[in-house]
């Protein structure tokens, strides 16, 4: 092989890596988004100081604490598996934490944040669930929407994530039922 | 011997030839044995730069593009969007390596594009799909993959931007507390082409550009390395990484001329120095050594300490090997600056030793001063008007430091600022008008 085909060999190998990070974040979460089981998390108000808002929301998760036996198995920033499962209202609960991924079992990786043993309870970010990106018009429209409504009417706000294995990937984000951009559609100046 | 010097030598030959103090014949066997020098290409220059510079800002403008987030898109489309500007990117690094293969200023053009797009691309599918970050996942992919490009365009803006961002990922890493020292062998891979670089011409102006990025990076990176396990380590390891940094440039590349030509040396002087300084207070000097053991609240595998031991031993180590060639050397320099390593282990000792830190600290006084008194006389006998200054700076800082530790009052520093003054604006002036004498003299 003399050194022009090699240039090329390597640039084409180069040229296919390149294409296939992005390729494979897109038909992984496509996969997820397809088969994945879905579940609803309610949400909770948020912390509005952050430097970098605006052209996404941010998301805060429930359940935010779990009850759990064995709290001092826990530490800060520790990387968890939370087994999900679903409550009467069909809105997403923790069953349980695990430290290795459950086989056959809908988990999703979070971080836990502070543990309290008393309480016998653990809290926990998901971390990989946090955000959901909008145009930079409409991304702090839609978070004060969202803010007042986890604040004043308690609740009427909640997410849909796929959940395949321990691949989980947000759908939606829904106000008053429903889907965000319908919402701001139909409420142009409740903003 | 650089071009200046050439060109300097070539200016001076008519004149030596016409006073009789050279043969005709000796012109033409000098002018044979340097050669003709090349002449310096502004237009092309200009060309390179302003290419880089209209990739990058077209690069950054793609980024930005995308990142208004075309929600009303649908996903399929928005896939292919996320493309788009990556495969643009490839085919036009591809027309440059194939059709433009001698043009630098298309070579670091389109590799500065290159780089920057398949971050666009990958930050754009993680728009898409909600993906909030694993930022130090995202900069190592990152990396990896613009990393081949470095090689494959033979270009210096895209190593300076896998610099940056392994750089950055090291640094986030360690901000979550993870294993940053994966730095050191993604650092190397930069290592096969700066040796290409050097051999090609150790002067040029990209492997300088490059071990200028490579000094910033490698002390930031020796910094969040490192567990700190040992507490106080940083004190042996930088003094001698910016000694080895001197030492290097003082004996592998003494014959270039300027500041900005020589990184190593000037990053290392200017390390030593300010580290010098900060070593002359007491704190860096407070709860360190073996009775600080980190050791019992580490909560990490102790393997991840590995890295503390190799790069704390032997960066001072190999400084300290380098300096010992410069003594036989003997350049006075290269042995100023190449004791900080020792002092700091010296110091280091005695504070662990004593938890005392008045006698390490008052080590790096002493320091201090010879080595500021050393530039100023040296830099006034060889009319170098920059080390003249550098070390008039040290001193200054070093007085100033110690009178404002000390109870002395408002009229008597106020009078040490007056003569620093003084001194300062004296000592240039003087030197001002030998350098304006010798001119007169030529």
């Amino acid at each position: 092989m003399n050194k022009r085909n090699l240039i090329l060999l390597g640039f084409a190998l180069v040229v296919a890596a390149q294409l296939a990070v992005p390729a494979w974040m897109i038909m992984e979460r496509e996969w997820t988004l397809r088969d994945g089981q879905v579940f609803k998390f309610r949400t909770r108000p948020i912390d509005p100081a952050d430097a970098f808002r605006g052209r996404y929301v941010w998301l805060g998760l429930e359940p935010g604490v779990v009850k759990t036996r064995d709290v001092n198995a826990w530490h800060y920033d520790q990387k968890a598996f939370a087994v999900l499962g679903t409550d009467t209202n069909e809105f997403a609960t923790v069953e349980r934490l695990e430290h290795k991924a459950p086989a056959g079992q809908a988990a999703v990786p979070v971080h836990v944040g502070w543990t309290d043993t008393k309480k016998g309870e653990v809290h926990i970010n998901w971390t990989g669930l946090d955000r959901f990106y909008m145009t930079e018009q409409k991304a702090p429209a839609a978070e004060i929407a969202y803010r007042e409504h986890n604040r004043r009417t308690n609740q009427t706000c909640h997410v849909t994530v796929r959940v395949r294995g321990t691949h989980a990937v947000i759908e939606d984000l829904f106000m008053d039922g429903r889907p965000i951009h319908a919402w701001l559609k139909a409420h142009p100046g409740d903003k | 011997m650089s071009k200046q010097a050439i060109q300097w030598l070539y200016h001076e030959l008519p004149r030596l030839v016409a006073q009789g103090l050279l043969t005709p014949e000796a012109d033409a066997k000098l002018r044979a044995h340097y050669g003709p020098i090349e002449p310096a290409r502004p237009a092309r220059l200009a060309v390179i730069i302003f290419g880089v510079l209209g990739a990058l800002l077209i690069g950054a403008g793609i980024m930005l593009v995308l990142a208004h987030n075309w929600e009303d898109l649908s996903r399929p489309v928005r896939a292919v969007l996320s493309f788009l500007p990556l495969v643009l990117a490839q085919g036009l690094a591809a027309w440059t390596m194939f059709n433009r293969p001698q043009s630098l200023a298309w070579r670091e053009g389109a590799g500065a594009l290159l780089f920057l797009m398949i971050g666009a691309s990958i930050s754009l599918v993680a728009q898409t799909y909600n993906i909030s970050g694993d930022l130090p996942r995202f900069l190592l992919t990152w990396a990896l993959l613009g990393l081949p490009v470095v090689y494959l365009l033979d270009a210096v803006v895209p190593a300076l931007l896998y610099l940056w961002g392994i750089t950055e990922w090291a640094c986030h890493l360690r901000w979550e507390d993870g294993f940053a020292a994966g730095y050191w062998p993604l650092a190397a891979l930069l290592l096969p082409l700066l040796a290409l670089w050097l051999r090609a011409g150790r002067y040029r102006v990209r492997p300088t550009l490059l071990l200028w990025a490579l000094c910033v990076s490698v002390t930031v990176a020796a910094g969040v390395t490192i567990e700190r396990v040992l507490p106080g380590l940083w004190i042996m390891l930088y003094a001698g990484l910016f000694a080895l940094m001197f030492l290097i440039g003082e004996f592998w590349y003494g014959a270039a001329e300027g500041f900005w030509a020589r990184p190593l040396r000037h990053f290392g002087a200017a390390g030593v120095l300010v580290l010098a300084f900060l070593f002359t207070f007491e704190w860096p000097w407070k709860e360190i050594g073996w009775n600080y053991w980190y050791g019992g609240r580490f909560h990490h595998p102790a393997w991840r300490a590995i890295p503390d031991a190799v790069l704390g031993s032997l960066i001072p180590i190999a400084a300290i090997v380098l300096l010992g060639m410069t003594v036989r050397r003997k350049t006075p320099l290269g042995l100023l600056f190449g004791l900080a390593p020792i002092l700091a282990i010296l110091g280091y000792a005695l504070a662990s030793l004593t938890d005392t830190y008045a006698p390490s600290a008052g080590l790096f006084d002493l320091y201090l001063l010879v080595a500021g008194l050393w530039l100023l006389v040296s830099g006034i006998r060889i009319n170098k008007q920059g080390q003249m200054n550098v070390g008039l700076l040290a001193i200054t800082a070093l007085l100033v430091a110690r009178f404002f530790d000390s109870d002395l009052d408002f009229l008597l520093r106020g009078l040490l600022f007056i003569a620093l003054g003084i001194a300062f604006l004296v000592a240039n002036i003087v030197m001002l008008r030998r350098k304006g004498a010798n001119h007169e003299q030529a």
